[in-house]
């Protein structure tokens, strides 16, 4: 017979009480695991995405949407800048490394991403990790092509207009390189693989918009044939699917568009735009070249930079002042919950009061009496606790599936966070706390008067 | 005969709740030798659970002096005195002696957990063979007879092999017949063992069946 044992029968005396108080500790605590887990898990995730990404390039617009929609391909495309600008990039001494992506289509929802061999050959997610392939080879890919293709996209978007207008269009030859010697090549991200299925020489068929939706009309000129299969990088690269720009420009509607920003006509007419890219990721030679150069694009009229890293802690930023709102309800469902330890274990008192005498007439001194009341709460917090720390945990893990399909990566659910010794700290804090006044009261019992057999 | 138990001049008093001020006890002198047995008693409401209290230090007198073999307990601290009782007095009550979430075995063997005595709950199992209750070790005592509970508390009262027991109307809340064993069982285990045993009753019977009755008017 010990102390322990005593507290445990105790709590099985009312056990609906200390089921239902005990619960409620775990319900504020796994609350508030997963509120920290999460959001230290995503934003760790989203600033981990940014490190290859220094500066991305774009429309003018919401710098934070460029950023997402060329890091994390969430969001829509803000616009395009002109390819002619990114030609000037790449040629730039300060820049190290120039990938263009564009991005308008999508396969079953996986955002396909129009890019060159330079993202498979010499962009790095983080230092040192290169897109790997799993299977099969990188796309064809030639400036040549490229060129033609933007030329004959210009052509098309031409010969509509003219359509607009009403005129007869008699349909131009088509430029060297026809559709049928480009080649519709595609390497698709891990994910992407398994939940399709596609392997490699199979063809797809891209549907319109970054989004699938029931309007989307599928492109049926051109499959793409798959080439190759990227090993999991965990990021958003796993769940795109990547082709060759010069057969992006070739889907009907992918036509130039006009520049996003007015440009001046004879500035036009002097060097016509050879086509357009969604953003521009860059690699910069030294980091001192990172601000004179986004204020150097930024003054520009047709494009814009951000540095993802600054506009994902922007982001994380807001998103804390939400965080801090859910922790702090995390709290107040705790404190709830100390009130009720309390008043469950003093409304057992006056059953109890008898016991307590009884102990005490066997020789248990009032300090005792005072322990096995206090270990009964913080016995219900820490237990609770510790339930609520695995169902934290357990709450992430069964958030995973639904980040997963969102954003590509997952949060690691089952890592113990230092943070979770605090919490129980704070439970043994809480039970003592919330334990302090029914052992006042059971320390207090008069014990000649509850040995009556009256009482 | 040394003596186990020994009263002088002690007084108790209680103030009501009218605010008057109640003398319950006034007693001049009272000893039990070892191994004796005595009843105790007096008209409802004379004092005779506040007397079992004082001896037992539960209570303290307002003045005189309280000696329980060879040590006055109320010269001693609070938790000192609670560590005595656990060793030398064992205590049983009229009725609703137990701890309801406990087995007959528990409730005996919590009755060793307070003192510096331990005999091991060899002898818990062992007395509550002797009490007849072998085959009831496992059981709460809700599924006990009240006559069962009331051996399962005289076992405990006994587990620690005290000097003293105390008994408060053990038989009160039994029948005639199931008093008569009960009573039997205390009187054959304190003979056996040689503890002093003070028992209060207000039953003819049982006061016929005791050689030392005190009065409680009469120490006055
Ligand atoms: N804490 C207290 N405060 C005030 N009065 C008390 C207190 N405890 C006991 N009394 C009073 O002291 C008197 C003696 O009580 P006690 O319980 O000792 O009597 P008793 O002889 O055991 O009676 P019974 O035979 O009914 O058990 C009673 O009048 C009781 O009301
Ligand atoms: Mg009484």
């Amino acid at each position: 017979m010990n102390l322990m044992k005593i507290v445990m029968k105790n709590m099985r005396q009312r056990a609906l009480a200390t089921w239902l108080t005990g619960t409620s500790v775990a319900l504020g605590v796994a609350l508030a695991v997963a509120i920290v887990l999460i959001k230290q898990g995503v934003q760790q995730r989203f600033e981990q995405g940014t490190l290859g990404y220094e500066m991305v390039v774009g429309a003018k617009g919401s710098p934070l949407q460029l950023v997402l929609n060329t890091v994390y391909n969430l969001d829509i495309s803000p616009g395009n800048i002109s390819w002619k600008l990114f030609e000037q990039l790449r040629a730039d001494q300060r820049v190290k490394l120039a990938v263009p992506f564009s991005v308008g289509d999508n396969f079953h929802g996986f955002r396909i991403v129009g890019t060159t061999d330079v993202f498979f050959k010499d962009f790095e997610f983080e230092p040192g990790r290169k897109p790997e392939l799993a299977a099969g080879r990188i796309f064809t890919f030639t400036e040549a092509a490229l060129k033609s293709a933007f030329q004959e996209a210009e052509q098309r978007a031409k010969e509509r207009e003219a359509k607009e207008r009403g005129e007869e269009v008699k349909s131009a030859p088509m430029p060297e390189g026809t559709p049928a010697n480009r080649p519709f090549e595609a390497v698709i991200g891990s994910t992407v693989a398994r939940e399709t299925g596609l392997q490699i020489g199979q063809t797809f068929i891209a549907a319109h918009g970054v989004q699938p939706s029931a309007e989307a009309k599928e492109h049926t000129e051109n499959p793409w044939t798959v080439v190759g299969i990227l090993a999991p990088t965990h990021t958003a690269a796993d769940r795109a699917v990547y082709i060759n720009l010069d057969s992006f420009y070739h889907i009907e509607g992918h036509e130039i568009r006009g520049p996003t920003a007015p440009v001046k006509a004879e500035e036009k007419d002097n060097d016509p735009d050879p086509g357009q890219v969604s953003s521009i990721v860059l690699k910069l030679r030294s980091p001192i070249h990172a601000f004179p150069l986004y204020r150097e694009i930024n003054d520009r009229q047709d494009a814009m930079a951000a540095f993802p890293a600054a506009e994902i802690r922007k982001l994380f930023d807001i998103v804390g002042n939400i965080d801090r709102l859910l922790f702090a309800q995390a709290i107040l469902v705790l404190i709830v919950a100390g009130v009720a330890i309390a008043v469950s274990i003093y409304n057992s008192m006056s059953e109890r009061r008898r016991e307590i005498a009884i102990l005490r007439a066997l020789g248990a001194r009032r300090a005792t009496i005072f322990s096995i009341v206090l270990l009964e709460a913080t016995t219900i917090c820490v237990v609770g606790a510790a339930a609520g720390l695995l169902g934290g945990h357990l709450v992430v893990a069964a958030a995973n599936g639904a980040l997963y399909r969102a954003s590509g990566f997952v949060i690691p659910a089952f890592h113990i966070q230092p943070l979770e010794w605090y919490i129980l700290y704070v439970a043994v804090a809480l039970g003592a706390l919330s334990g302090i006044g029914p052992a006042w009261g059971a320390y207090r019992t008069d014990v000649a008067k509850n040995l009556a057999p009256s009482s | 005969m040394s003596e186990v138990l020994s009263l002088r001049n002690v007084s108790k008093t209680f103030r009501e709740a009218d605010g008057n001020l109640l003398e319950v006890i006034s007693l001049r002198q009272f000893e039990l030798g070892a191994g004796e047995q005595a009843v105790l008693v007096g008209e409802s409401g004379s004092g005779k659970s506040t007397l079992l209290n004082l001896i037992a230090g539960i209570l303290l007198p307002d003045k005189g002096e309280i000696m329980v073999n060879g040590t006055n307990p109320t010269k001693l601290s609070e938790a000192a005195r609670d560590r005595f009782r656990a060793a030398n007095i064992g205590y049983v009550f009229q009725s609703f002696n137990l701890l309801q979430g406990f087995t007959a075995l528990e409730n005996v063997l919590l009755g060793q957990m307070f003192g510096s005595a331990n005999g091991g709950a060899d002898r818990a199992v062992q007395l509550l063979k002797s009490v007849g209750l072998g085959h009831r070790l496992q059981h709460k005592p809700r599924a006990l007879s009240v006559g069962e509970q009331q051996r399962v508390a005289i076992a405990r009262a006994l587990v620690n092999a005290p000097p003293l027991v105390l008994a408060d109307e053990p038989t009160g809340s039994l029948d005639a017949r199931n008093g008569v064993a009960v009573l039997d069982l205390l009187r054959r285990i304190c003979t056996e063992g040689k503890h002093t045993l003070l028992l209060v009753t207000h039953d003819p019977q049982v006061m016929k069946s005791f050689e030392k009755v005190v009065r409680l008017e009469d120490l006055r």
